[in-house]
């Protein structure tokens, strides 16, 4: 027997009153759902968020027969001072947790957003140079650097970001008069009787019991030594503040920002004042030269013994940008001096430097207060906010473990 | 084989049902595809205009959070030679020159007296201030970022004339703010008519943080005002005047910390 499909018959299957309440809450369940939390900003590293976990360490799954004692090194073998894990020169950003009475967990710090005046980085939509040396993307608070490279791309490397405490009040009046004096009567209580509702649940007892096998995971993962050209001393000796109208401040006295060097028992100075900071170095990790090339030694289980390779590090063009600012806190008519340290870190020369900084709406640009510790020429426009986007530009290549101190004032409205 | 059905259909039901149906699916499909959030003003709540002194600053503790019992820093200030005395236990103080940095708790509704108005000899003005939301500073800067509440001339002037001067005072977003020196040009402000919500203004262009309402209301008893006229004198903190990182300062804040109990202090 062969039934026919009628419309008619299916849609009596179910009232249709039930089947459109079905599909009505099927799609307020699904719209309902809200993807995970971005941060506000766009922060670099993700500010306010949990660290990265640590890689896997296999160190626990070597085999018995696997030399774990001191390596020989052949002569004239020079262990030098360690340069850093790899992927350290890229910039490990830290979170920067300030310190607040109270905020509410899971949301990104500082917090709540709109009491502090916000100035670096690169948020909402990521800055761009356009093939007509016209920069897209540059918002308010934003703060970037593009260069050429000597392959002919442009780069765009943005700063951190750092935060002022600086609240300020608007006042929304209104004026009414006699004739408007009307009387608004509410009702004071309402009673809305409930019925009672008894929730009974049932849980069987029961036991569950598993069976897993141990398995035993042995993970080999050659281990490798990234060099870069940064050596260990005054990165840019010749980089100081000798046009200034005067010596590094005290907010200044970081090794970031008078010699470039970064060293990790200042990370946290440098935290409090800025999002993310990035560690340059690393001392508890070996460096092996081998006739100046840089080695990475490679331990193989098989063979008791040590292999050194040598590798020649890629050729790398990177701009570090770095902003602090002389007070976390700032009232209204107070003055802030912003210092931009910026260094190319990378191995190959730079042109075409160009350092961009968007001021928000409430910092105003004091006249003639940029300084430069070398030749930048300095011009300033108007943004959306109808604020200044500052702007140097330097009209001589920086060759690599070169830099310079860039330091303005501005005002807070 | 039969397929019975429950109850008899008819093609004109059945054809009205298929199109209330879709019209519903087109509705729900149009709302759950609107602009995300995230393209809309941060509106932080909505409440109907009309509401009396206090009902917003309650509504605003049942909202959670450490709200309640925490006594934040307000800075009032007025014209110059105008003194204010504060409601205390039943009555109003001694009046002391502005500007004026006090401690008030959120949600509770403050009683004021202004005398020696410029230019208005003799004349009395009774303002209430309603703290609605508190800031989130860092510790030990409390009392150097208060709320800054502003009464101009014109609004003493518009009081003493009859009218009710309502002032929201917000929050401004960093983003969003007239770029403008406060410092010279006073606190600002935007002035809304008489059929709009000012608190709602306020709330689009930041974040609502007092109520101050000026109007021509006088107590019946000057000696001894009724005890609903002040709202039933909530307790206060007062704060050293332009007081910044000094140890005083500090110690104020820390009185000010949200694990003080409501009522538990008083001066």
């Amino acid at each position: 027997m062969t039934r026919a499909f009628t419309p008619t018959a299916t849609a009596a299957s179910m009232p249709p009153l039930w089947r459109i309440v079905l599909v009505t809450l099927c799609t307020l369940i699904l719209s309902s759902c809200r993807g995970p939390g971005s941060s506000p900003q766009g922060l670099p590293g993700g500010m306010g968020a949990a660290p990265p976990a640590p890689p896997h360490q296999g160190s626990s799954t070597l085999p018995p027969e696997a030399y774990t004692g001191p390596a020989v090194l052949p002569a004239g073998a020079w262990s030098g001072v360690p340069q850093g894990p790899p992927g350290m020169e890229r910039g490990v950003p830290l979170p920067y947790v300030p310190v607040g009475p109270w905020a509410p967990p899971g949301i990104a710090l500082p917090w709540p957003p709109d009491e502090y005046l916000a100035d670096g980085g690169d948020g909402g939509i990521q800055a761009a140079v356009t093939p007509e040396n016209q920069v897209r993307g540059l918002e308010m608070e934003d703060t970037v650097a593009h260069y050429d490279t000597i392959d002919g791309r442009t780069a765009v490397e943005p700063s951190n970001r750092i935060y002022l405490y600086s609240p300020r009040f608007g006042a929304v009046r209104q004026v009414v008069g006699v004739q408007l004096n009307e009387q608004l009567d509410r009702t004071l209580g309402v009673s809305v009787p409930e019925q009672a509702i008894s929730q009974e649940g049932r849980r069987s007892l029961g036991s569950h019991k598993q069976q897993v096998q141990t398995v035993r995971q042995i993970g080999q993962k050659s281990t490798t030594t990234f060099r870069t050209k940064q050596g260990d001393g005054a990165m840019s000796a010749a980089t100081g503040p000798r046009l200034f109208s005067d010596a590094f401040k005290p907010y200044e006295n970081l090794t970031a920002i008078r010699t470039g060097q970064h060293q990790t028992a200042q990370m946290a100075r440098l935290a409090q004042g800025v999002t993310a900071a990035i560690a340059w170095s690393h001392d508890l990790r070996v460096q092996v030269l081998l006739d100046a090339q840089a080695a990475a030694a490679v331990a193989r289980h098989e063979k008791v013994e040590t292999v050194f390779a040598v590798g020649e590090p890629p050729t790398e063009a990177k701009l570090r940008i770095i902003k602090v600012a002389s007070t976390p806190f700032a009232e209204p008519g107070d003055t802030v001096d912003f210092t931009i340290r910026f260094d190319n870190v990378g191995s190959q020369p730079i042109r075409r430097v160009t350092i961009l900084d968007s001021l928000t709406p409430r910092l105003e640009y004091v006249p003639d207060s940029t300084q430069s510790s070398i030749a930048a020429n300095f011009s300033s426009s108007r943004n959306e906010g109808d604020s200044l986007v500052l702007r140097w530009e330097l009209p001589e290549p920086l060759p690599p473990g070169k830099g310079g101190v860039l330091r303005f004032t501005c005002r807070v409205r | 084989m039969v397929n019975l059905l429950r109850r008899p259909v008819s093609n004109a039901e059945s054809c009205w049902a298929v199109v209330a149906g879709r019209i519903m699916m087109v509705a729900i499909l149009g709302w759950a595809l609107r602009p995300a959030d995230a393209q809309e003003p941060p509106v932080h709540f909505m409440v109907p205009p009309g509401l009396p002194p206090g009902a917003i600053g309650a509504q605003q503790l049942t909202r959670g959070g450490p709200l309640a019992g925490y006594f934040q820093p307000v800075e009032i200030r007025t014209p110059e030679g105008v003194l204010i005395s504060l409601a205390e236990e039943g009555r109003f103080s001694t009046p002391v020159p502005v500007p004026l940095r006090l401690g008030l708790l959120v949600g509770q509704v403050y009683r004021f007296g202004l005398i020696n108005v410029p230019t208005r000899e003799g004349a009395e003005l009774f303002p209430t201030i309603e703290v609605i939301n508190r800031l989130y500073t860092p510790r030990g800067q409390e009392t150097r970022f208060p709320i800054v509440i502003e009464l101009t001339r014109e609004d003493l002037s518009l009081a003493l004339d009859g009218k009710l001067v309502t002032r929201v005072i917000y929050l401004e977003d960093p983003k969003r703010a007239v770029p403008v020196r406060q410092i010279d040009k006073g606190q600002g402000g935007f002035d809304v008519g008489p059929g709009q919500d000012p608190l709602t203004v306020a709330d689009v262009l930041g974040r609502p943080m007092a109520i101050v309402r000026v109007g021509g209301r006088v107590p019946d008893h000057a000696q001894a005002p009724d005890p609903g006229f002040l709202f039933g004198c909530p307790p206060l903190l007062r704060l050293s005047p332009k007081a910044a990182n000094g140890p005083q300062a500090r110690t104020a804040a820390a009185v000010a910390a949200p694990s003080a109990a409501p009522g538990r202090t008083r001066r």
